[in-house]
């Protein structure tokens, strides 16, 4: 991955030492079901708890509504209603959890963006299990 | 439990019929690495992960390429939604393994950067087409595998 600031390379560190456990509570958001059906089966093979949303909005009220607590979300970053870097921004700025943009192309303007909005990874799809467990 | 009325010679025929199909799918690029992947993740809580994948890309995908269609037969051109909705098959082919589709579609994806609407146009002509042969194939494949029975999948034949 490209350079990435301050705290975000510690965080990049724990979950290099593997410093989150199993049952790691993961938001994904994707509109596309296929995506979505496929990265829930990989982060459950590795024995992390996904929820799945198909859109950002939902995915925000969900977070809001606090009833669930979720430890990271991975979301891609072109959905219809509002875009993955948006929705970066708007769980940055009301909370403090780790959010990894995924998206089908390795474009390092895509990733640059992704990175000047606060995402603390980028992941290329389709999404293989080392990448996760890493 | 083994069913001993069943002739074991159609089996093995039956399973040699799968481990060439499918390598012929890999030799002749229509499916990638991803594909396997996918049956690394079939296991006993869900033993038929790669045929409801699948068939959901297959259920999904026609309603995308009809998007796409009809945005391409849209005046004045929306080159943004053309590329958002290619942007989509792209990920969902490329999440099954669909490597040539998923190549299409990054070759569709730069003419809508070009605002090259014939570009598009062939472009789409060829995905209905790759669509139309993976469909195909895919389908007669989970066939044979379903006769084949629950007892195994073809989880460990490899390339």
């Amino acid at each position: 991955m490209a350079t990435m600031g301050g705290d975000r390379r510690q965080m990049m560190e724990d979950v290099a030492e593997d410093k989150f456990p199993e049952g790691l509570r993961i938001l994904v958001v994707d509109d596309d079901r296929v995506c979505l059906m496929v990265l829930e089966a990989l982060l459950r093979r590795c024995k992390y708890q996904p929820t799945t949303v198909m859109d950002a909005k939902t995915a925000l009220r969900m977070l809001m509504a606090g009833k669930q607590q979720f430890d990271l979300v991975i979301t891609d970053v072109r959905m219809p209603d509002m875009d993955g870097f948006k929705l970066l921004e708007l769980i940055r700025l009301e909370m403090d959890l780790p959010v990894i943009m995924l998206s089908v192309d390795c474009d390092k303007k895509v990733v640059m963006k992704g990175i000047e909005h606060g995402a603390s990874d980028f992941m290329v799809k389709p999404v293989r299990t080392h990448e996760l467990k890493n | 439990m083994m069913d001993l009325s069943e002739p074991t010679m159609d089996y093995s025929n039956l399973r040699r019929q799968i481990t060439f199909m499918k390598k012929s799918f890999f030799d002749q690029g229509y499916l990638d690495e991803q594909f396997n992947q996918l049956e690394e993740l079939q296991d006993e809580s869900s033993p038929n992960f790669v045929e409801e994948v699948v068939a959901l890309f297959l259920k999904d995908s026609p309603r995308l390429l009809s998007n796409i269609e009809q945005t391409i037969g849209k005046y004045p051109q929306d080159f943004y939604r053309l590329d958002s909705l290619v942007h989509q098959l792209k990920g969902s082919g490329s999440s099954i393994g669909a490597v040539r589709m998923k190549n299409e579609c990054s070759v569709f994806k730069a003419h809508c950067n070009d605002r090259n609407l014939e570009g598009c146009r062939r472009s789409l002509q060829k995905m209905k087409r790759e669509h139309a042969t993976l469909k195909q194939k895919l389908e007669s494949y989970f066939q044979l595998l379903r006769q084949v029975g629950p007892r195994e999948h073809a989880v460990n034949s490899r390339k």
